[in-house]
């Protein structure tokens, strides 16, 4: 940091990570510290993810993983154990995701309640719209027209919501687009990952009766959770900075020598996971692609797993015939009496499927442009030069410290960013336990 | 631990790096100036190649250049490849980790200081590149060494 005062910080976006991030800035004990949190959504600490009030959408990490203190990794369990005393047992615990939104919904009371009197946390419902660098700090513009300055802002704006701009008739699960359907109606869904997951538990909450195909690139289905014994690694271990085949040469290497010792694969990936930003970091740009390409599907369904009860009923309804899963690729939407024909492109094969579908759900997922995003504080800023996407145009350029990169290169001083924003840099940074880490650095840093 | 092969390979991407951005070096000149078997150092260079760290062209022009800017490739990393998981004991190591006969590593202190050992080392070399290894003067590595006779 430089000798210019950071005692007042504004964070842009008051979902999981914004709200985790204020957590740990008012943990310091500076009494001149002014920590501004704006939100667009009604309340706080929900953001996309814990919005859901349906309880069959559950966390995809067990309680123990998922306390919003980075130092203190079983606040959540505790708070979780308070509310719901019966439930606390042995067994790994999923709790609803909406359950988790009233997690950090409680503790962002309880901090404003502990901020009263020093008066040192303030929190606006609006939408920004800009952040302008003046000469001694930011100027973030809000939707009503006033404005809130500030020594330094932090960009938490997490994931986009709007429908990706390729994907035409696509619309987003719950958005105002996501009108009624006939319950008996196919319905098509972009991606068989774990928003597609979701999607289909709200389908089934909502009484759909319908045929759901499911198309990705690979049509792979997230494995899940099951109880294992993580294997020990330290960074001396694990080959950093090679290209991807090498590294996946080495993995592979990895999972059959744990296997012959008793263990799976849950127990390489699950050790592997504090290094896998440190991995990422490692590798040129040119492995990073790579690896999007040809291993994150693969990657992403080891990694990212679901809770085994409902791993258990999505397998069910495969089984049943009620989720078509396909490995194809849409290559035409055409709307008919309102509804779409679409052509699907098998996979490694020369079929093509043309079904009648009643709509069309996104759920691609997060590898998409930045730029050509939905959030007007992030296209404004990247507009104006302030940012500039990273190579691979996953998020913003971001330094390993969180600082926003100029399109002319330089690293600011007073522009931060935090969560799924600086995937390009962080790459696993999606999940509670990768941003309350980086959220605890990174307070660390602007209250010094 | 740093064998001779780690070590040839260092030095080999030390003379690669020494050279202007894009140039091919053959194996020969490598060898001659380094002190290396031209076997081994190809054998070395092969390893180097499908790691990532360095392109091959074949042909008469061939030859052997890095695949990414010196400061960018960590000597850390090199050596990993080279000679696997860093570790001064062979029982120092989770991946190819070796118990050791006569003794019982969970109660055993000397592996216990040696996994911090291979921290600090994994700590260092990651940090420092092939360009500053290039750029570090002979005279800085030498003075200690005197001390050392």
């Amino acid at each position: 940091m430089t000798d210019r005062s950071n005692s007042s910080i504004v964070i842009v976006g008051g979902g999981a990570s914004g709200v985790i991030l204020a957590a740990h800035l008012l943990q310091s004990s500076q009494s001149d510290l002014r920590v501004t949190l704006i939100e667009k959504r009604s309340t706080f600490g929900r953001g996309v993810a814990y919005s859901t009030n349906l309880p069959d959408h559950l966390l995809n990490v067990s309680a123990l993983g998922m306390s919003a203190i980075a130092d203190d990794p079983e606040h959540f369990a505790r708070w979780l154990n308070a509310r719901n005393p019966s439930r606390s047992g042995e067994a790994p615990v999923f709790a609803p995701r909406g359950v988790y939104g009233d997690y950090l919904g409680d503790m962002l009371a309880g901090l404003e309640a502990a901020e009263k009197q020093r008066g040192r946390l303030r929190l606006i419902q609006e939408e920004a719209l800009s952040v302008v660098p003046t000469s001694s700090g930011v100027e973030v513009r809000l939707g009503n027209g006033t404005s809130v300055v500030a020594h330094a802002a932090v960009l938490a704006v997490g994931h986009d919501e709007g429908p990706a701009p390729d994907l035409p008739g696509a619309v987003r699960m719950g958005a105002a687009e996501d009108t009624p359907v006939d319950p008996d109606a196919r319905i098509l869904i972009l991606g068989t990952g774990l928003s597609m997951v979701d999607a289909f538990l709200t389908l089934d909450s909502r009484g759909h009766r319908g045929e759901i195909v499911a198309v990705s690139r690979r049509g792979l289905l997230p494995s899940p959770h099951r109880p294992g014994k993580p294997i020990r690694l330290d960074s001396a271990d694990i080959p950093l900075g090679t290209d991807l085949s090498y590294f996946v040469g080495w993995f592979r290497d990895l999972v059959r020598a744990t296997a012959k010792a008793g263990g799976n694969w849950r127990d390489v990936v699950d050790g592997l996971r504090p290094f896998n930003q440190r991995i990422w970091q490692s590798w040129p740009v040119s492995a990073r692609r790579r690896f999007l390409t040809h291993t994150k599907a693969w990657w992403d369904i080891h990694r990212h797993r679901m809770a085994p009860e409902i791993h258990e009923r999505v397998s069910n309804a495969v089984r049943r015939g009620r989720i078509r899963l396909l490995a194809a690729r849409l290559t035409g939407v055409a709307p008919r009496d309102g509804a779409f024909e679409v052509t699907l492109q098998r996979r490694h094969s020369r079929e093509v499927d043309r079904l009648a579908v009643a709509r069309i759900y996104d759920c691609t997922g997060i590898a998409k442009d930045v730029s050509m995003g939905s959030i007007r504080v992030i296209t404004d800023l990247i507009a104006r030069g302030l940012a500039r996407p990273d190579p691979l145009r996953l998020g913003l350029d971001v330094t390993p410290e969180c600082a926003v990169i100029a399109a002319n290169g330089a690293a600011s001083d007073r522009l931060f960013a935090i969560g799924p924003l600086t995937r390009g840099t962080f790459f696993e940074i999606d999940a509670v336990p990768d941003i309350r880490r980086q959220a605890a650095d990174l307070a660390a840093r602007l209250t010094a | 631990m740093l064998t001779r092969k780690g070590k040839y390979g260092l030095k080999a991407l030390v003379h690669l790096a020494a050279l202007p951005v894009g140039q091919l070096a053959f194996v020969n000149d490598i060898a001659t100036s380094n002190n290396i078997s031209k076997k081994f150092l190809d054998a070395i260079l092969g390893e180097l190649r499908n790691a990532g760290f360095v392109q091959s062209r074949k042909g008469k022009d061939g030859g052997y250049r890095l695949a990414r800017p010196a400061n960018e490739i960590m000597v850390g990393h090199v050596v990993r490849v080279l000679d696997g998981p860093l570790a001064p004991f062979p029982c120092a190591s989770r991946t190819q980790y070796q118990p050791c006969e006569d003794c019982d590593e969970a109660t055993c202190q000397v592996r216990h200081v040696m996994l911090e050992v291979r921290q600090a080392i994994a700590d260092v070399l990651d940090k420092l590149s092939l360009a500053e290894m290039r750029d570090s003067s002979l005279e800085e590595i030498e003075i200690p060494l005197k001390y050392q006779a």
